[in-house]
């Protein structure tokens, strides 16, 4: 969207009107500044910004840290404010893998599956130690850490972290986004 | 034990042979219609978790029925013998990662049983307080995912906002929302913090009022009562013989509760009552869950009663063996320093013996068997999950089902996938 | 009780230890005659290597040390000598009044099997595939022994002690 002359010319007098010698109100800032940005706007800028506004999340909750997943869904910790409150059941319609408590080995399978089913460009968060390392679990039937099979964009610590920490995670995952980092996968490979 | 006067919710037994927790096809209705297997498979969004279900369905209605676990199986048994006693406390609360006060405390009281231990009375009613409160976040949990499932999407952001609150006053006192590891063998791991009880008492005062507002959305629904009423009928004599407890054998018409019939902490101080439900259906289910939250806060707001006059009383046993001594003390005393560094490093030590602890948990009877060898470490640690047990209860359930009732059912039985596979 | 070989009281609690061969009879009548109609919990147990640690046992009481009890502090004090390999407890309970409990154990070695219970507690099915899968303990009689807990195709029985833990040896980023 190009603007070709600022808004000024086309009215916005009124203050100089009614106050002769204003100068320009921090409202005609803003404007020039918003016409300067938008009029820079690129077609992967704009794409990078709807990616992250709308980015629907799958319903992957295992364990303990699924129930943190829930209670950002829930009133307090209003994920839908980013757009996000869409968990989508079937991987085919979702972009976000949130990978919530542990898996185990015989989980793995169906883990990939699920990432496989995905359609690009997807992100994965591994939420909790448990998805991030295999946490406090470091055994025979814990898959210590879910890097191991899919490729993981963002980290959240915690067992589990708590809603905001997510919540962290998930901004943090869309200023990438916005600043133009590709997905993991396109980064590390299918698995790193 | 009482079984309330009922009537016959079907004669004799629905229990699959001969595998119970199996349905199978008949076999005139396999060579005959067609059956369609459908894979619920671990990753659905009603399943409560990696639940896998191998459906066979003729039509709508469900003819077979076989329940996979194992896809949350973490090795829980094997990782605590690795550890000190003191440092296998952590585990027990993410097995039912709802209720995870409940599990900590029967790991907690099953040293306690080996060791011999006096547990002051402040701590005593703390843990009955905490338990209390940790019934209805799971009961919250649930009502909030079981509304969801079937439809009463409201009841999720209900439930929720009441769970906030909960989960406040649990990092209020023990510094964490979930898996809050506040119980040590003794008593607690420290004081009770100034300020608990006014939130406290403020929370108690609201509760009721929202448990209210919950009955009023779905008591009386009749799209809730068209979904549950005579869904997934369990007999009293089956819900035995099957080993249910907790509400699914009180919604069977089954008197049984163990904080009545073997008490445990301050529950044969506090006044509440248990409710049993005559017909074994998802809505008995229902009422018995929505019930107990009322007698919670009463136990809640008893506790608090006796709490508040116990500032300043001990919160931990005295028994140095056990028990870190207080920070102060390490400056001065040679045995303090001496102690603690045992017990970090090495461990305190539990005599030699096995113990089998039960306790009321909000899903049923949670048990622990415990093998010590007098060691650091314990030798054998074996959870008896009561979503494990009540898993066992599908194929009973799902007699006369037709597919929208099999969430219901599954959902009903309140099973968390942890305790399941541990 | 028919099978009965021994029993032992502790902490408040009952053990019945029977033979083997004749589980099946000695939980019917505790199920018909003594009114045990609950089955909370089947626990296998592996004690290989018990009382090879030299645990020193426990030091003190709640109310002082036993000053008059034999070497005391030293790595002469050793657990009770277990007759088997394995233990199998099951874990019963009376729905009546005061909650009687009551621990039924049977002692086999490794390969020696157990006769299923399913018949008499229909519960027992999941526990006992469970002890089959994680201990390696041949359930006889059972109508569906197969894995539960593990994968379908795992080797090994991981709650055994001579089966490792497992896992990986975790890397600290100073090491690189």
């Amino acid at each position: 969207m190009a603007v070709n002359r600022p808004l000024r010319d086309y009215g916005l007098k009124s203050e100089r009107v009614l106050w002769r010698g204003k100068g320009p109100s921090s409202f005609e800032d803003e404007v020039e500044g918003l016409e300067q940005r938008l009029g820079l706007t690129t077609l992967e800028k704009a794409v990078a910004w709807a990616q992250t506004k709308s980015m629907w999340p799958d319903t992957f909750g295992l364990a303990c840290c699924a129930i943190e997943m829930m209670a950002i869904v829930s009133a307090r910790y209003d994920i839908a404010r980013f757009g996000m409150e869409a968990f989508r059941a079937s991987p085919r319609q979702a972009d976000l893998l949130i990978v919530s408590g542990r898996v185990a080995h015989k989980m793995a399978a169906p883990l990939r599956q699920i990432y496989d089913q995905m359609l690009e460009p997807k992100w994965v968060i591994a939420m909790g130690a448990c998805a991030s390392s295999g946490g406090m679990f470091n055994n025979y039937t814990t898959l210590q850490g879910v890097d191991k099979i899919v490729a993981v964009d963002v980290y959240v610590p915690g067992c589990p972290p708590r809603p905001e920490a997510l919540m962290e995670g998930i901004i943090r995952l869309h200023e990438r986004i916005l600043a133009g980092i590709p997905p993991a996968y396109e980064v590390r490979g299918v698995a790193s | 034990m009482a079984i309330l006067e009922r009537p016959a919710i079907y004669e004799g037994t629905r229990i699959p042979s001969p595998i119970p927790t199996v349905l199978q096809v008949p076999d005139e209705l396999r060579e005959g219609g067609d059956i369609l297997q459908v894979n619920f498979g671990p990753n659905h969004p009603s399943t409560h978790g990696v639940l896998r279900l191998i459906v066979d369905l003729n039509g709508e209605e469900v003819v077979g029925l076989e329940a996979v676990i194992g896809y949350l199986h973490t090795g829980f048994e094997k990782n605590m013998e690795q550890k000190t006693w003191w440092k296998a406390i952590t585990y027990p609360e993410r097995i039912d990662y709802v209720a995870f006060q409940n599990n900590e405390y029967v790991f907690v009281a099953a040293i306690e049983k080996l060791l011999g231990l006096d547990i002051p009375p402040k701590a005593v009613w703390m843990r009955t307080l905490l338990n209390e409160l940790n019934r209805l976040h799971s009961h919250l949990v649930w009502l909030g995912t079981s509304g969801l499932e079937l439809g009463a999407i409201s009841m999720f952001w209900y439930a929720f906002r009441e769970r906030e609150q909960i989960l406040d006053l649990f990092e209020l006192v023990t510094g964490y929302r979930m898996h809050t590891r506040y119980f040590q063998a003794g008593g607690l791991a420290e004081d009770v913090p100034r300020g608990f009880y006014p939130e406290c008492r403020k929370f108690v005062e609201w509760m009721p009022k929202a448990i209210d507002d919950y009955e009023a959305l779905l008591s009386r629904n009749e799209i809730w009562l068209e979904r549950t009423k005579g869904i997934g009928l369990l007999s009293a004599e089956d819900a035995i013989a099957l080993g249910q407890s907790g509400p699914v054998l009180r919604a069977s018409g089954v008197d049984w509760d163990l904080r009545k019939a073997e008490p445990y902490l301050a529950y044969d101080q506090v006044d509440f009552d248990v409710p049993v439900y005559p017909n074994g259906d998802v809505y008995d289910r229902y009422k018995v869950h929505v019930d107990e939250m009322r007698q919670s806060v009463r136990i809640v707001a008893q506790c608090l009663d006796v709490l508040e006059g116990m500032e300043g009383e001990p919160w931990i046993v005295d028994d140095r063996k056990i028990v870190l001594p207080p920070r102060e003390e390490l400056h001065t005393s040679m045995e303090s320093l001496i102690h603690h560094f045992k017990i970090v490093t090495e461990g305190y030590r539990v005599p030699e013996g096995e113990v089998y602890v039960a306790i009321e948990a909000p899903r049923g009877e949670m048990g622990c068997y415990v093998v010590s060898d007098g060691g650091p470490r314990p030798w054998r640690v074996k959870f008896r999950g009561t979503s494990f047990v009540a898993l066992e209860a599908t194929a009973t359930c799902m007699s006369n089902a037709l597919v929208a009732d099999l969430i219901a059912i599954v959902g009903s039985l309140d099973t968390v996938m942890g305790e399941v596979d541990r | 009780m028919p099978g009965y070989v021994s029993e032992k009281e502790a902490h408040g609690e009952q053990t019945v230890v029977v033979e083997p061969g004749q589980l099946v009879e000695a939980a019917l009548h505790l199920r018909d005659e003594e009114g045990f109609s609950f089955l909370s919990d089947i626990s296998a147990t592996d004690y290989l290597g018990w009382g090879q640690k030299g645990v020193a046992g426990y030091i003190g009481t709640t109310t002082g040390r036993d000053l008059n009890r034999p070497a005391a502090q030293g790595f002469q004090i050793l657990p009770e000598l277990k007759p088997k390999r394995f233990s199998m407890s099951y874990h019963l309970l009376a729905l009546r009044p005061g909650a009687p409990r009551l621990r039924l154990q049977v002692w086999v070695e490794d390969g020696e099997p157990v006769p299923s219970v399913v018949e008499v507690w229909p519960t027992a099915d999941w526990h006992e595939r469970e002890a089959y899968d994680l201990m390696g303990i041949r359930i006889e009689g059972h109508p569906n022994l197969a894995r539960i807990l593990m994968d379908d195709d795992w080797e090994g029985h991981p709650l055994r002690k001579d089966y490792p833990i497992g896992g990986e040896p975790v890397r600290f980023s100073s090491e690189e």
